[in-house]
């Protein structure tokens, strides 16, 4: 596996207190490039938090984050995504109103000078999405295709491959397929596995086991703010997750009554 | 990246084909461009013979046309950036008055005038927008707020200074001054008595005048307009900042996690609206010669119709400065038309709301077809 | 596609069905535009529609009305130039800011359109424009002239109610007032915006904190149906001393009851008739009166009111 590697970043000890509320209980995750690091948990477990913490929007109240062996301070998420750590949220990705190409370089534009003018260089952004969107797999009409009329795992899609593109060398996927239909969730996932394949660290947060499993490397379980452990791929079975998950004995009654098909 | 580019399948057999005229049409402008053949043919037809197409005429029309394009162009903007102006008029009247007051009762050099106007104005742009960004709350409530507080001032200062509420004199005062016919001068003056003089246009038969063309130049809020036309379409579609502009509107949330400085984009075009309305201002100043608490009102109201009859979003995101300028003509020309047709004023306002639904209907359909919005 | 050019061809027969109308009532006589500063709210104005109507039918001209739907004047500056550029035989407008007006004005003479001044403006300043004449009231005279009229009646204090503060005629006549009284104007004036029930209230707000206030002076029916009520209201009715520019069905009324002292008419039936007859005749048979014509004013009292009660709102 890829356990040989050094880290790319490592979460140590984290924990995140809001208030009296103590959302982060010291949660510690390493993470290597090319693997897939699946964050599993059920609502209100701190995933969302952990990865806020990770990619600058938090700041941890105790415990440290070493990016490349270094110890990171992040002051906002720009830091985070100039270091290499790339967030693709589930609803906050695209700006559907916006064509492909527009979105694909939103924040990052490209720039040719004209005169004494500074352009949007259109003809450079709409060859490189195009090109960028063929390797993922995606047939465009057209670069100026607007964003809306994507399917929700194609908008997934080039919003990792923007990240990817942009230099990403960690990749935190915020349930990308917890809205999706099944074909769209598999072109997803078949992303993921093309972008790890590159030698970019995935963080793929999902309470889907089955979606783990596909393409998981390692999976992290967290439950009220605490790390249940991290186990490789072919260690643990489905079934074995799915309790970590639920946290406790109720899921195997539960899972009894409906024949193992949560 | 070293993954070779996987086999992609043709084409997707539920992606129709679309015809190139189809796709050269389909733009945000095309219902700008439709109401815009639609309202000529119109007028055309029932008003031709009425003088509406005569040099001082067209003339007319133009103007009224620029007036309104001219404050059209900052609300397409702040309006595409997700916010409202709603002290637009305000400000037009705030800022002629603040010309006035300065040159006029303090006897300021005009230029002097015109530009602390500007200042004062873009900075007032500036702080609604920083309220609405510190406070989050809806420009709506921010800018009406202004609405009033402007015009409160407008009618309250003069009063104060000059004991009435309309200052006169300002054509005395701008006489000689290098900034004031920037704004209301005229150019190619030597064209328009060429023209009279060779009988293409109409010449004055009588008075002081007799014998000169009875238009003759292209003012300087024209020129204004078409400057601030093409300022606004090529920031919005040919630069980084355009980019920003379109995004921090569609999803402000978005923008900011791939980086586009959201707020000051937003600011920025508060200023840019602010900055709009007092070239409008300073044009009608300059032009008339005198400031009055009334100026304005109501002006707020018809650059937003102009812009969503040129097809932007209310909700931001999405639109055209191009189409708002087209928004524009049509209320301009469609104001001053329906006098020409000898139409009875009043129902002025039902053409205004007919064409406003219209034009909203077909940008709906239009921009479906180009979002994939459902 | 097709379907949205069908909606299109529709909405075009709906919206040219009130211009056909339009150009089928027009005569075949001479054209002249009356162009006013008021906003579409201004009820007053009807009085105006009607007496160019009038003198339309009677006359066989054809004569449009013509305003800024805000009251922007502005806009008016545009309309005028609208005006002239459709080349109707005169235009009757109104001067309510020379600064803005001068320009068009002077531009439709010299391209050889008549123009009459009414309603605001001066004698002079339509001499200055190159107007045939002036027909109106004077406004500060008038109020000069109410005012002198309430110092007689023992007046010492009085609150405007200026439902038009932009307007600058409307502050002359509060001012008028004034000087007639041979005191300063001061906060005596109020803005009290378009909306009644706005006017009332602030009527109503003014007099709870000046209770000595000795009489109320309204510049229109606007400014004057809400302070009716708002005295009513007080219990000051009958009782505080109260004058008002205009006429209209309520001032009437009030006239009657005793709670109005008197009313300024500035008569504007002759304002929008005399013009239109004036230029018809011009232009017919070159003959024009010697001198500006003052419509106003009169006052009206509770004497001889049966002929306003009967045509008030609508010819007085």
């Amino acid at each position: 596996m890829t356990t040989e590697h050094a880290p790319i970043i490592q979460m140590k000890d984290i924990q995140k207190h809001f208030g009296s509320v103590i959302a982060l209980a010291g949660v510690s995750v390493d993470v290597f490039p090319g693997e897939c690091h699946c964050l599993l948990g059920d609502n209100g477990a701190g995933k969302s938090t952990f990865i806020k913490t990770m990619s600058g929007v938090h700041k941890p109240t105790h415990g440290e984050i070493l990016f490349e062996g270094q110890e990171m301070h992040f002051a906002d998420p720009r830091d985070a995504i100039s270091a290499g750590i790339a967030t693709v949220h589930q609803h906050l990705a695209m700006i559907p109103l916006m064509s492909v190409s527009r979105n694909f370089f939103m924040g990052n534009e490209p720039v040719k000078s004209v005169g004494p003018l500074k352009l949007f260089d259109h003809d450079y952004a709409n060859k490189v999405t195009m090109e960028e969107m063929r390797k993922m797999g995606i047939n465009l009409r057209g670069p100026d295709q607007a964003v809306g009329t994507l399917s929700g795992g194609e908008r997934q899609t080039v919003a990792i491959a923007r990240a990817v593109h942009f230099g990403a060398k960690v990749l935190i996927l915020d349930e990308p397929t917890s809205a999706l239909g099944v074909r769209q969730t598999a072109n997803v996932l078949a992303t993921i596995d093309k972008v790890r394949k590159q030698g970019i660290a995935v963080v793929f947060i999902t309470h889907n086991v089955r979606h783990a499993m596909a393409v998981g490397d390692r999976f992290t379980v967290l439950n009220r703010g605490q790390t249940l452990g991290t186990a490789q791929r072919g260690q643990i079975t489905p079934e074995e997750l799915q309790d970590l998950m639920a946290g406790g004995q109720e899921m195997v009654k539960l899972e009894g009554s409906l024949g193992g098909t949560v | 990246m070293g993954e070779a580019a996987q086999p992609v399948p043709a084409t997707d057999e539920r992606v129709k084909e679309i015809s190139g005229l189809r796709k050269a049409l389909i733009r945000p402008e095309l219902g700008g461009m439709v109401g815009t053949v639609a309202v000529f043919t119109f007028f055309l037809l029932f008003a031709f013979d009425s003088g509406m197409f005569n040099s001082q005429g067209m003339m007319n029309w133009s103007i009224v046309s620029a007036q309104f394009m001219i404050i059209a162009v900052g609300a397409c903007l702040l309006m595409i950036a997700g916010e409202f102006d709603l002290s637009v008029g305000s400000m037009i009247g705030f800022a002629g008055m603040m010309i006035a007051i300065f040159s006029v009762t303090y006897g300021w050099p005009v230029w002097m005038a015109i530009m602390v106007t500007f200042v004062l104005c873009t900075a007032i742009g500036g702080l609604n927008g920083y309220i609405v960004i510190r406070t989050g709350l809806p420009s709506f409530i921010v800018t009406l707020a202004f609405l009033f507080i402007l015009r409160g001032f407008t009618i309250f200062l003069p009063q104060l200074i000059e004991r009435k509420t309309i200052i006169g004199g300002i054509k005395d005062v701008a006489e000689g001054d290098w900034l004031a016919p920037v704004f209301g001068g005229k150019i190619l003056g030597g064209l328009f008595t060429w023209m009279g003089d060779n009988g293409l246009i109409a010449t004055f038969t009588r008075g002081t005048r007799e014998g000169q063309p009875v238009v003759d130049g292209i003012p300087m809020l024209i020129i204004w307009a078409i400057a601030l036309i093409i300022f606004g379409h090529v920031l919005l579609t040919k630069t980084k900042f355009g980019n920003w502009i379109f995004a921090s509107g569609g999803d402000a949330e978005a923008a900011r996690n791939s980086g586009v400085p959201v707020n000051k984009v937003k600011i920025l075009m508060f200023m840019f609206t602010a900055f709009c309305a007092t070239v409008f201002a300073v044009c009608q100043v300059m032009e008339f010669g005198s400031a009055g608490a009334d100026r304005g009102l109501l002006k707020e109201f018809e650059a937003i119709i102009a812009v969503v009859i040129g097809g932007a979003l209310l909700t931001g995101g999405y639109g055209s400065v191009l189409g708002a300028a087209l928004g524009a003509l049509i209320f301009g020309v469609v104001q001053q038309g329906l006098f020409f047709a000898g139409v009875e004023s009043s129902l002025f306002r039902v053409f205004l709301g007919v064409i406003l639904l219209g034009a909203v209907i077909l940008n709906t359909y239009i921009r479906r077809i180009i979002t994939g919005e459902r | 596609m097709t379907s949205l050019m069908k909606k299109l061809a529709l909405a075009t027969a709906v919206a040219a069905a009130p211009l056909m109308m339009a150009s089928a009532a027009s005569a075949d006589g001479e054209k002249y535009i009356l162009v006013s500063h008021a906003p579409d709210s201004d009820s007053w104005w009807n009085t105006i529609k009607n007496g160019i109507a009038l003198a339309g039918e009677q006359m066989g001209v054809e004569v449009e009305y013509r305003n800024p739907p805000t009251g922007d004047l502005a806009d008016m500056a545009r309309i005028i130039e609208q005006a002239a550029a459709s080349g109707p035989n005169g235009i009757i407008t109104t001067l309510a800011d020379p600064d803005i007006l001068e320009g068009p004005i002077k531009a439709a003479v010299d391209a050889g359109v008549d123009v009459i001044i009414m309603n605001t403006g001066s004698p002079e300043k339509a001499r200055e424009v190159g107007a045939l004449m002036y027909v109106g009231q004077p406004e500060y005279d008038a109020g000069y002239a109410a005012g002198i009229r309430a110092k007689g009646d023992g007046i010492g204090s009085f609150l405007c109610v200026n439902h038009y503060i932009v307007q600058p005629s409307s502050q002359e006549r509060c001012q008028g007032f004034a000087d007639g009284l041979g005191i300063e104007l001061g906060n005596q004036m109020i803005d009290a915006g378009q909306d009644p029930a706005e006017i009332k209230n602030r009527v109503l707000a003014y007099l709870s904190a000046n209770p000595e206030t000795d009489a109320v002076l309204t510049l229109g029916p606007t400014s004057a149906d809400p302070t009716l009520l708002a005295l009513e209201e007080n219990g000051m009715s009958g009782d505080i001393y109260f004058g008002t520019f205009d006429l209209g069905g309520e001032i009437v009324k009030g006239i009657k009851a005793g709670v109005i002292e008197w009313g300024i008419d500035q008569q504007p039936f002759l304002q929008a008739y005399l013009p239109v007859v004036v230029m018809t005749n011009y232009h017919r048979y070159g003959v024009l009166p010697g001198n500006n014509i003052n419509s106003g004013p009169g006052f009206v009292t509770a004497d001889g009111l049966t002929m306003i009660e009967k045509f008030a709102g609508e010819y007085r």
